[in-house]
Parts: C-alpha cells; structure tokens; sequence
C-alpha cells in the first residue's frame, strides 16, 4: 500500500512537472511572439527607421508624409498622432524632440536654435508642448516664419528658446515642461542648380542647450 | 572545445529549427496586424477630429491658432486656416482658391488622412485654384451643361477622388501683422460647396 501511493505521487509529479514545463514553453513562446511582433510594430510605427525617415542631426522628417503611396507605418504615424501634414511632395516637416547632445528638449533649459535663411522657400518654425499642443505665453509669440523672422545680414538667423524674455527671436516655452520644435519647408520650385546650392549650405538649424535651471 | 564550455552548451536548451522558424512567422505576422490595426486604432483621426468642428462642404475660417484653438495637435500658429469638410456622396463637390504669394497651399486630404492634392502658390505669381471633386462612379453627364443652360462656361479641373470624404485646407502663411487682414479676405472669398450651388453662388 504504502509503495503503491509513493508510487503514485512521484506519477503525478512527474506529470505536473511535465505539464509545467510545457506550459512554460508555451508562455515563453507567446511571450516571445508578443514582445518582439507588437514591440517592432509599435517601434516602426512611434519612432521610425531609415526606411520611413530622414534624420538630420536631432530632426526627424517622415518622407512618405500624407502621400497617396505612403507605407502603412507612415500612414499610421499620422493618424495616430491625429495631424494633417502638408505632403511631403511639395513640403518637408521636421520635428524634433532633443538638442544637438541627445538630451530631452525641456522649457527647464535654455537653448539656441541656430540656422540660415533657405532661399526660394518659405518656412517656420515653431514650439509644442510634448503632446503638440501650443504653449501659452503672454507675449503671444508661438513661431517665426520666414517672413516674420530677424535675419542677420549675411542670411543666418538664431531662435533663443527660453521661459524668460530674451532680445531678438525669442520664443517663449512657460512651463511646458518637454517640448517639440517643427521645422516646415514649403518648396516654391527652385531651379535646380539653385536647389543644389541650398542643399549645400544645409538648411537645418541646429538646437544648441545654452543652460539648464 | 573545453571542457567547461561542452557543459554550458548542454545545459542550454538545443535550437530547434521548426520553432524558431515558427516563431519568426508568428512575430512577422503579429508585426504586420499590429501595424495595419494602429490606424484603425488610432484614438482620434485628423477627420474625426474635425468632422464635429466643419459644416459638410462648406468652407469655414478658422480663428487664428492659439492655445485652446488648435483643432489639431502640431497645427502650427504660423499660418491662418480656412477648411471645408467635403462630402461627395450627394454629388460633385466645387472647391476654389487664390494662391496669391509664396507660402500659401491648398490640399485636400481623404478621411484617412492621405493627401489627394496638393497646389503650392509660386513666389510672385498669383495662382487660382477650381477644382471639381467627384467619386468616379458618381462622375457621370447629370442635366444641361452650363453653356447649354446659358451660363458662363466653368474652367473647373475635374478631380475624380478615391474618397467619398475627406477635408480641404487652405493655408496662408504668417506674413506679419500688416498681412493678416489682406490674408484673412483672401481666406474669405474661397469657396467650397456643391456644384450646382457654387455655380449658382458664382
């Protein structure tokens, strides 16, 4: 009797063990499936490769933007984030999110936005709050635009991003704690040779932190 | 191969070739639904967004963007808009537009928000814009043409749209205090509605 239920327990034991075991090869398995399918997706789709994007230092511009023959991670990108960008046919929206060392972009921080006037364009640029939303001031300045920014006269320009008032280009941040800055380029149709030369001089300003509070 | 190392590698679980090939599959198809179903997840499209804020065909200037006037997030306050939610279940709609300088754009945008059309106004050159959005299978000879009907002949570039729905938005760039009222006339006088009834409005 006594060997019999010994026996049996080791039986079942080994039973257990087994369907234990399986079951843990079963979890591993979906685990596996469910981090890596969802996980990639959700990568493709948030944050973009060299497929979908172009990057210029801290910029990112998705280059299928609003296209008729957009890939589905772009074309999920933007209704995600629920915004109609102009097409990237005729016009090139950047944002971007940290400064030129790779830090957050925060209104906590100073910084220097620092470029050159790209001619035969139009263009602006202006500050979010993280979530895109616009970020009230007082002062009531929310971008700068090609038409409405000072230009130093060799053509360069600098935008200081800053909670306080500072001289010149000034674009206030509050309290909005991370911010997101869009760079927009509407191409006016250049000549060529005159595009070659724009392209040479690199229109993308760079996001310098200048201090941090 | 020493020692110590044959241990290790019989303590590791052996590579079968079908699971691991199995799993690929598996997260290769898991990728594509899970992208696929993020715009159909999307929490709010730029259309839902909208639908509830425009009039079906009917073009509308919007106030000047600011906080707690932005109808969409990263809609930048560097330009004024006029936008009109078209919808050509009930005919062919008309959509015109000046593109009077540098910066101003028309584009219309399908509900899922791909963009149908694009017009970007070259600097110096004054651009007008006459579009007649239709369905293709919508697109068909209804009634009198206008020279027949005695009426103007339209110069309307027909559009044969792959959406019954979507949205047009005129943009005109920030130029400055000085330009705001000149752009905001501007805004004023395109027109988006039926087409029989802009005809008539025109």
């Amino acid at each position: 009797m006594r060997f019999s239920l010994s026996f049996f327990l080791h039986r079942l034991y080994k039973r257990v063990a087994f369907a234990v075991n399986r079951a843990a090869d079963y979890a591993m398995f979906a685990g596996f499936v469910l981090i890596a399918g969802i996980g990639s997706a959700w990568y493709m789709v948030d944050t973009g490769s060299a497929l979908t994007t172009d990057r210029v230092g801290p910029w990112v511009a998705w280059h299928s933007a609003a296209r008729p023959d957009a890939d589905p991670y772009t074309r999920a990108h933007f209704a995600r984030m629920g915004t109609l960008p102009m097409s990237s046919v005729v016009a090139q929206t950047f944002i971007a999110r940290y400064d030129e060392g790779g830090s957050r972009l925060h209104s906590s921080c100073e910084y220097a936005v620092k470029g050159h006037d790209i001619a035969g364009s139009w263009w602006s640029l202006s500050v979010f709050d993280d979530d895109g939303r616009i970020i009230p001031n007082p002062a009531g300045r929310y971008a700068f635009t090609s038409d409405t920014i000072a230009l130093r006269p060799n053509g360069s320009y600098a935008v200081t991003l800053a909670r306080d008032a500072r001289p010149g280009n000034w674009l206030p941040t509050g309290g909005a704690g991370r911010l997101a800055l869009m760079l927009s380029i509407v191409d006016l149709g250049l000549s060529s040779s005159e595009k070659d030369r724009e392209e040479e001089e690199n229109p993308i300003p760079t996001i310098e932190q200048v201090d941090c509070r | 191969m020493s020692v110590t190392r044959k241990k290790v590698l019989s303590w590791l679980p052996r590579p079968r070739f079908r699971i691991v090939a199995l799993a690929l599959f598996c997260v290769v198809i898991l990728h594509i639904a899970a992208t696929l179903a993020a715009t159909r997840l999307a929490p709010a499209t730029a259309y839902q967004r909208l639908a509830d804020l425009l009039p079906a065909n009917t073009m509308q200037v919007l106030p000047p963007i600011g906080p707690g006037k932005q109808p969409l997030p990263f809609m930048g306050p560097d330009a004024r808009y006029a936008m009109c939610r078209f919808d050509t279940t009930k005919g062919p709609v008309s959509i015109s537009a000046n593109l009077p300088g540098a910066g101003w754009s028309l584009s219309l945008y399908s509900d899922k928000g791909t963009s149908l059309y694009t017009a970007v106004a070259q600097p110096g050159r004054r651009t007008q814009v006459s579009l007649v959005l239709s369905r293709k299978e919508t697109d068909k000879f209804s009634g009198l043409t206008d020279e027949a009907a005695g009426r103007a002949i339209q110069r309307d570039r027909s559009l044969a749209v792959p959406a019954k729905r979507g949205i047009a938005v005129l943009r005109a760039p920030d130029q400055g205090a000085v330009y705001q009222a000149k752009n905001e006339a501007e805004l004023k006088r395109s027109l988006c509605g039926l087409k029989n009834s802009v005809a008539s409005a025109r």
